[in-house]
């Protein structure tokens, strides 16, 4: 394989890296949290129950 | 009107909610029932949200079981807790209320436990009641008359292990049965009360188109309890009940008389008899086998000596069953690398492949072992019931620095990750605690920083050079240090800008119990699939876009790799924070690896994995350890001496360096101000002990 297809594919990998990394980062953006990353149980990545108020 | 001697099954398949106490075995039910793979908890609030799992009855027809958050009674004091209050009495939209209701009580302490269930009896459901934990009753010598309290309430009631998933073949019979019968609930709401539950209820029926029998619970529910917590989701009461609501309370409050009072203590006299007349204590009271541990697991001196013990051999755990995996796993890295480069000619791809991908990647799967250790230990602490005794002992210090004793659990989690952590704090009912418990959670040392710390360990204390016990104090002194620095700043934020006294804590102390250990090893085997996911995808997006950050713009030819990585991307960004760092004994490369940690904190083990692959020049992979250990600065000095190793894991213990964390920190608290003071604060405290601690040191000739 030549220098310059390696160089092309390489890009080519970065790029898709970079743009998972993006995607990633806007999923998160809309529903931030670990992404179940950290083994914190799903149900605690819901939007969180509103403070308690006097009815 | 008579309630019918039997509710016919519905023609769906049934719903069975799942209720109990905190600490009762409701978990461990939930899971032999379900298999679903939940974390068994022993303090009160790892459940804080319902969870849904299918067991199938006897003929193989799916029965789904809600699993709701563990309450003492349906007078919620916490969010978690009124969400189980309001499913069960049908007020969330978006879960109907179920058909029939899993009621688990712990047998060793009956009569606390019969207080949410005489509630729940009062909802007109059919209920079956699961009296876990027998073999413990009987070793407390009571003994537990199943038949007599199946008589008195009228219900079935299965004697179960769940545990051992003794019974379990029993209940799911009991859960099979098309018909159930409705309890035999006798309670004699007192004469002077009984207008106003009547009036209540029936608003309730015709205001908030409750069910009759719902409706008569509600109504004494809300005479009692005020209502006070609600929260999102919750249907709220319509204005007519809330004005007859209001019209009693304060015809009450007028007359001077505590009904409500009178209520509560009416049917603690009912459970009183009831539990006099089921339970009987066989033989001599003394101390259980439980007690007699406690009184050495929680003593004031001896309990520091066993938690400090118990954290030693975590440690020496970690760094001696560990070593032959994670040198197999590095050899083989090492290997996989080598192998690329002998069939591949020089070029970006390969660099990419064994520099960034392998490199990366490679440099943090070598730490799973030790993760693996790690989160072994905490299951067995938690299975066993140890953990509830660690934190009966820290609320005494956390007392002290005015942290709220449910503060405990937040933390406590933190030290596997600081999501779940700030997650838990929502049992918090307190809002300055609860943002106190919030800054000061990611103090504490996760296990992202682990692999952090191992490496520095590994550089600093190289080899079979040191002994065992130098790398494990060191380990305990940076998980010591980030737990002293988050009472360190509890206590200081409790006194300046979150000023509160902290609340008392009741905590219950689960009975000793053998430690589950097909649970342990799920969930071991869910965190090594977490790891390795997280390892494949994150790390690895990082490494490659860290090996092109590294390897771009090319420098021209005849370059060594040292110029070419610092005329890079990345070599250009860490000489920009290098006049920040170097006072820290930090060089430029450090400095890449800074930066990237704030993706991640573990991503600067990769960072190095790649930065100092890409340094070398021969074909043959050195480990990262290695490859630290040569690292030198421009002058021919080390760089990586000991007391930069140090300097860099202080950094990491205080440093905020995780933007998930930011980002939840951010949802929880509903704005940008808190979680860009935490950084602040973190952060720059992690700059200023670094400074100290590194320019002491040089001053001091190390």
């Amino acid at each position: 394989m030549s220098p310059q297809v390696q160089t092309l594919l390489a890009l080519a990998l970065v790029a898709l890296a970079a743009t998972g990394l993006v995607w990633r980062a806007i999923v998160r953006r809309n529903h931030p949290g670990c992404g179940h990353d950290c083994s914190c149980p799903a149900s605690a990545l819901r939007p969180p129950v509103k403070q308690p108020r006097r009815p | 009107m008579a309630p019918p001697p039997h509710l016919s099954a519905p023609a769906r398949a049934p719903t069975y909610a799942l209720v109990g106490n905190p600490n009762c075995g409701k978990s461990t039910l939930f899971n032999a029932l379900t298999g679903l793979k939940q974390k068994v908890g022993n303090y009160p609030g790892v459940t804080v949200e319902k969870k849904i799992g299918t067991t199938y009855s006897q003929h193989g027809q799916p029965i789904t079981v809600i699993d709701l958050p563990g309450a003492y009674s349906l007078a919620a004091r916490s969010p978690d807790e009124a969400v189980t209050r309001d499913v069960l009495l049908g007020r969330r939209s978006d879960t109907p209320p179920p058909d029939r209701i899993l009621c688990i009580v712990d047998a060793t302490n009956l009569e606390r436990n019969l207080y949410l269930v005489h509630q729940i009896l009062d909802l007109g459901r059919p209920v079956i009641l699961v009296l876990n934990m027998m073999d413990l009753a009987a070793q407390a010598g009571l003994n537990v008359r199943v038949a007599r309290l199946e008589k008195e309430l009228g219900l079935p009631v299965i004697p179960c292990e769940a545990v051992t998933g003794k019974g379990l073949m029993e209940l799911r019979l009991t859960m099979s049965r098309s018909d159930l019968p409705l309890a035999r609930h006798a309670w004699n709401v007192p004469t002077p009360i009984a207008p106003a539950v009547s009036e209540l209820a029936s608003s309730l029926v015709e205001h908030d188109h409750k069910l009759p029998l719902t409706a008569r619970a509600e109504a004494l529910l809300l005479l009692t309890d005020q209502d006070s917590v609600r929260v999102a989701g919750s249907s709220p009461l319509s204005p007519r009940t809330t004005e007859i609501l209001q019209g009693w309370q304060q015809r009450w409050a007028a007359e001077g008389t505590d009904w409500a009072g009178t209520l509560v203590n009416s049917r603690y006299d009912a459970i009183g008899e009831l539990a006099a007349e089921v339970v009987q204590r066989v033989g001599v009271a003394g101390p259980s086998t439980s007690d007699r541990i406690d009184a050495v697991v929680t003593h004031p001196v001896w309990g520091w000596l066993v938690l400090g013990g118990v954290m030693t051999l975590l440690f020496v755990s970690i760094f001696t069953l560990a070593q032959g995996p994670m040198d197999w796993i590095g050899d083989h890295m090492a290997m996989l690398a080598d192998g690329v480069k002998a069939q591949m000619p020089p070029g970006d791809l390969r660099g990419l492949i064994t520099d960034g991908a392998i490199g990366g990647v490679g440099s943090i799967v070598t730490f799973l072992p030790q993760i693996l250790i790690l989160f072994c230990f905490i299951g067995l602490l938690e299975s066993t019931g140890y953990m509830a005794r660690a934190a009966f002992i820290m609320d005494r210090l956390m007392s002290r620095v005015g942290l709220n004793g449910k503060s405990f659990i937040p933390l406590l989690s933190s030290y596997a990750c600081a999501i779940p952590g700030i997650m838990a704090t929502r049992t918090i009912e307190d809002h300055k605690d609860r943002l106190v418990t919030i800054l000061v959670a990611p103090l504490m040392s996760c296990s992202a920083r682990l692999p952090v710390y191992l490496l520095m360990i590994a550089a600093l204390l190289p080899g079979d050079l040191m002994p065992l016990g130098a790398k494990v104090g060191l380990m305990l002194l940076m998980y010591a240090l980030g737990t002293l620095g988050a009472f360190g700043f509890a206590w200081f934020f409790k006194r300046t800008l979150l000023k509160g006294a902290p609340p008392m804590m009741i905590m219950e102390l689960p009975p000793y119990r053998l430690p589950g250990l097909r649970d342990v090893a799920l969930q071991m085997l869910e965190r090594s699939w977490i790891f390795l996911r997280r390892a494949g995808t994150v790390i690895l997006a990082i490494s490659i876009v860290l090996w092109f950050l590294a390897a771009y713009p090319k420098a021209p030819d005849g370059a060594t790799p040292t110029q070419q990585l610092a005329q890079s991307f990345a070599g250009q960004a860490g000489h920009l924070i290098e006049p920040v760092i170097r006072p820290l004994g930090f060089d430029w490369q450090i400095g890449i690896g800074l930066i990237s940690s704030f993706a991640a904190r573990e991503v600067f083990v990769s960072t190095l994995g790649v930065v100092f692959n890409a340094e070398t020049t021969n074909d043959n992979t050195a480990p990262l350890r290695t490859a630290l250990l040569a690292a030198r600065w421009p002058d021919g000095r080390r760089l990586f001496t000991p007391l930069v190793c140090v300097t860099l894991m202080i950094f990491y213990v205080f440093a905020m360096q995780c933007m998930s964390t930011i980002a939840v920190v951010k949802r929880e608290t509903n704005g940008w101000k808190w979680p860009l003071f935490q950084t602040l604060y973190m952060t720059g405290t992690a700059w200023i002990l670094s400074f100290i601690f590194y320019q002491a040191g040089t001053a001091l000739g190390f």
